[in-house]
């Protein structure tokens, strides 16, 4: 049994699909591969699947991990790239599958990318003297219902610019995560400032020196 | 509407997935290199639409055809349809997102009379005119088949053809002849004055009708040279038919989210309450190997890893034992887990039990429908208390520990005595697992009891009988409730309003659709969903149209009266249907197809159970 990560992009129609639905889907993506998956050998036996870091429902992704598990060692990465490339639909598409670099542990980091489209020159200012604040306390609902104040200036390792989107930086992963709509949501209510919608691509998961996860 | 904005506001509702389109096997044309453009339409939610087997075979099959691209429609939930009718977007198809009014048919499929509204919905926000005769060009044309179109009376006015009986060949009959008249630039009058010849087509625009003084139908006429009856289509070969080799797979949850394989249509019991044991007459099977076959071939190409073997009553297919033995073979070996729904009491051996046992340990369901013996025999639901008592006690002693039970309350002849029995059977039951010692250790015992209510179809021997009224419906639901006195025993049963309205559209006629208009104008949508529904302004709508629902639902009709659907041939004879009525109030049985055959007219065919060898 040999473990690997297969990297994808999650574009287009499937940034409706919510990560619960995410899984399902993969499965079954999976299955129609006909790779010679691992399953778990619980009482109730599905396929073994860990996604790096789950995606919110309405963005983009450029670096998706999935992990999975295969019976046959001498299965290659190419032959289960091939797989997977021949059953996905359009809007899901598959980079590459390699062995883990890195434990799931070491994720730190997020970048992600938000385009407010023409609207950008409106509120660019603005928005660069808020993520500039030395703090921002703002209300985060916590796993269990309870809310809670949180100051999220510690979690923003860093924005920019580039051509004229804002390029976010993000602490990510189980212990602490902050999701770029929090930071927006706080945004608009905090300056007073008209919702505007915009779209959101997770660009890249990083580790904690800010190095590619792998 | 460009993608970014048509995005961002599908982000702005619950479940964007309904919307997004873009599924895995969702097929995707040249619109510049087909002929014909067809919206399947299901006029409920995309969970419950995509769950619908009729639709997956019938968009497989058009789209197996170069010339036709056939795209799926659902109801827009209510947060999106507010979307919707704000930003202008008309009501769009979930491959191409192209609007459907410039579609050459729009085609519904009509599976429960609480969906009408839906459909005026959709039709409205798709921005077509909701009435055929405002409807002057050749397309879009405005079809619909499914069971409601034994009686699609209520629908006449909106929808130009109807479908009656299975779809795969008709369909495309009809698709075809439509193909020569838009290349002639015919009419529409022309088009269905000649699709109207085509066995299995409905075109309620060339019927008319009068009424007598108390409100009954005096007489239907055909208009110039259309047939004075239609007569539904079935398929005489399931193995050979169409069947898709695989289903579109949704990206989120559906209702029945696993690969659906048909096993045979029709049904040889004949209950009496049930519409589709009659109107799907008669029995058909699929070969144990075409099924096998089937089945694990959509496996493969969806990559579901659970099978539902699929017909009105599954363990009446002659051949279910080497069936699932065959399927067992791979099935293990694929992590492929199957269900069988639909089981009968009588004929449930410990063979079955054991081979489902197998797979996976689901909840055992059963439908004695009626509390008691006589009850049981005027419904014509051929098991008896011995056999439900048996079937539980194997399942006991199988591992089973909740067993959940259906009945029918407001049935024909039903009294109290009828309802205590429902009671009784369920306390029955929970005796007799604590009477066993092999029962399961240290669990209890759970039986649920669901309690739907009786409302009287067309084309059933109860087509005759009235509905109980609505307050009776709650007296009487209100009554077994007080007979049940332990925990054990749960219980639940339908809304008593929703309940009087489908009986209404159920057997209504075509004044009735000035009542479905009014209601949809006046909001209604959604009526199957507890949340949506709203009697107060059904109501409403039938008084400013003058016209008494009770009509409809309560009163006793003659033998002799003619009823909405007469003209329309489902191949089982008004006759039989007397008889099995009479039959019905003497408390008398009929044997099912297989033991003999009560002559029920459905052997013109030619095919199917009425010609096995007995």
């Amino acid at each position: 049994m040999k473990t690997v990560r297969v990297f994808f992009k999650k574009l287009g129609r499937m940034k409706f699909i919510s990560h619960l639905d995410m899984t399902r889907f993969m499965s079954r993506l999976i299955t129609k591969s006909q790779i010679p998956v691992w399953y778990t050998e619980g009482f109730n036996q599905h396929i073994y699947m860990n996604f790096a870091l789950p995606l919110s429902l309405g963005f983009e992704g450029m670096y998706e991990i999935l992990e999975i598990r295969l019976n046959d060692d001498e299965y290659s990465n190419e032959a289960c790239l091939e797989a997977l490339k021949r059953v996905s639909p359009p809007d899901i598409e598959f980079v590459r599958v390699a062995e883990p670099k890195m434990p799931m542990k070491d994720i730190a980091f997020a970048e992600f990318v938000l385009d407010f489209g023409d609207n950008i020159s409106a509120i660019k200012e603005k928005l660069t003297e808020f993520l500039n604040r030395d703090s921002i306390i703002c209300e985060k609902k916590g796993k269990k219902g309870k809310i809670k104040e949180i100051d999220i200036i510690p979690k923003i390792a860093s924005f920019s610019f580039q051509n004229d989107k804002l390029v976010l930086c993000l602490t990510a992963g189980n212990e602490d995560n902050l999701n770029p709509s929090l930071v927006m949501d706080t945004f608009f209510a905090q300056t007073e400032t008209e919702e505007l919608f915009y779209s959101v691509t997770r660009t890249a998961i990083l580790d904690k020196n800010k190095k590619i996860f792998e | 509407m460009d993608t970014k904005k048509f995005e961002a506001l599908l982000l702005s509702v619950q479940k964007p997935g309904r919307y997004s389109g873009g599924e895995i096997n969702s097929v995707i044309k040249d619109k510049q290199k087909v002929d014909v453009r067809f919206a399947f339409c299901f006029p409920d939610t995309y969970e419950i639409g995509m769950s619908h087997l009729g639709m997956k075979i019938l968009y497989s099959q058009f789209n197996s055809r170069e010339d036709i691209w056939c795209e799926r429609v659902f109801a827009p939930w209510t947060d999106f349809e507010e979307v919707m009718r704000r930003e202008k977007l008309p009501l769009f198809a979930l491959e191409s997102r192209d609007p459907i009014k410039d579609f050459d048919f729009i085609g519904f499929t009509l599976q429960y009379e609480m969906a009408y509204t839906n459909v005026l919905n959709m039709l409205d926000l798709a921005g077509v005119p909701l009435k055929s005769k405002d409807r002057k060009e050749l397309s879009p044309l405005v079809v619909a088949g499914g069971p409601c179109a034994c009686n699609p009376e209520p629908l006449a006015d909106f929808v130009d053809i109807f479908f009656l009986g299975e779809g795969e060949e008709v369909d495309l009959e009809v698709i075809d002849l439509y193909k020569e008249h838009k290349k002639k630039g015919s009419s529409k009058e022309e088009f269905l004055k000649a699709a109207a010849k085509i066995e299995g087509v409905y075109v309620p625009s060339l019927y008319d009708l009068e009424y007598n003084p108390d409100g009954t139908i005096a007489s239907l006429s055909a208009k110039g040279d259309t047939p004075k009856s239609v007569k539904k289509r079935i398929i005489k070969n399931l193995d050979k038919v169409y069947y898709p080799d695989s289903f579109v797979v949704p990206f989120i949850e559906i209702v029945h989210d696993r690969v659906v394989e048909e096993v045979f249509r029709g049904c040889i019991r004949g209950c009496r309450f049930c519409q589709a044991g009659f109107i799907y007459r008669p029995v058909r099977e699929k070969s144990a190997e075409t099924v096998n076959r089937q089945a694990k071939c959509l496996c493969e190409n969806t990559g579901y890893d659970e099978i539902s073997l699929s017909s009105l009553s599954t363990s009446d297919y002659r051949e279910i034992e080497p069936l699932l033995s065959k399927m067992l073979d791979w099935t293990e070996k694929s992590h492929v887990s199957m269900a069988l729904p639909s089981l009968r009491i009588d004929n449930f051996s410990e063979e079955l039990l054991e081979k489902i046992n197998h797979v996976r340990k689901s909840g055992l369901t059963f439908a004695p429908e009626a509390g008691t013996q006589r009850l049981r025999d005027v419904i014509n639901k051929n098991v008896t208390e011995d056999e439900i008592i048996n079937t539980c006690k194997m399942a006991f002693a199988g591992g089973y520990t909740a067993v959940k039970l259906y009945f029918m309350l407001g049935l024909p002849t039903e009294t109290d005595e009828d309802l205590k029995g429902i009671a009784d059977l369920g306390q029955k039951i929970v005796d007799t697992y604590y009477s066993m010692p092999n029962k399961p250790k240290g669990k209890s015992v759970s039986v649920s009891i669901s309690v739907s209510t009786f409302v009287p179809k067309p084309f059933t021997p109860f087509q005759f009988e009235p509905q109980i009224t609505e307050e009776e419906i709650r007296r009487r639901q209100e009554y077994l409730k007080s007979c049940i006195t332990t925990r054990k025993i749960s219980l639940s049963y339908h809304d008593s309003s929703t309940s009087f309205l489908e009986g209404v559209l159920a057997r209504g006629d075509r004044r009735l659709g000035a009542v479905i208009e009014k209601a949809f104008l006046s909001g209604c949508r959604f009526d199957s969903w507890t949340e949506c529904f709203n009697l107060e302004k059904w109501l409403a709508a039938f008084e400013s149209c003058g016209i008494s629902p009770e009509f409809y639902a309560n009163r006793k009709r003659e033998y002799s009266e003619i009823n909405p659907w007469d003209h329309l041939d489902y191949a089982v004879t008004k006759s039989f249907l007397i008889k099995e009525s009479k039959l019905a109030h003497s408390e008398q049985t009929t044997p099912n197809c297989r033991e003999k055959c009560a002559g029920c007219g459905a052997n013109c065919y030619g095919e199917g159970v009425c010609f096995e060898n007995r």
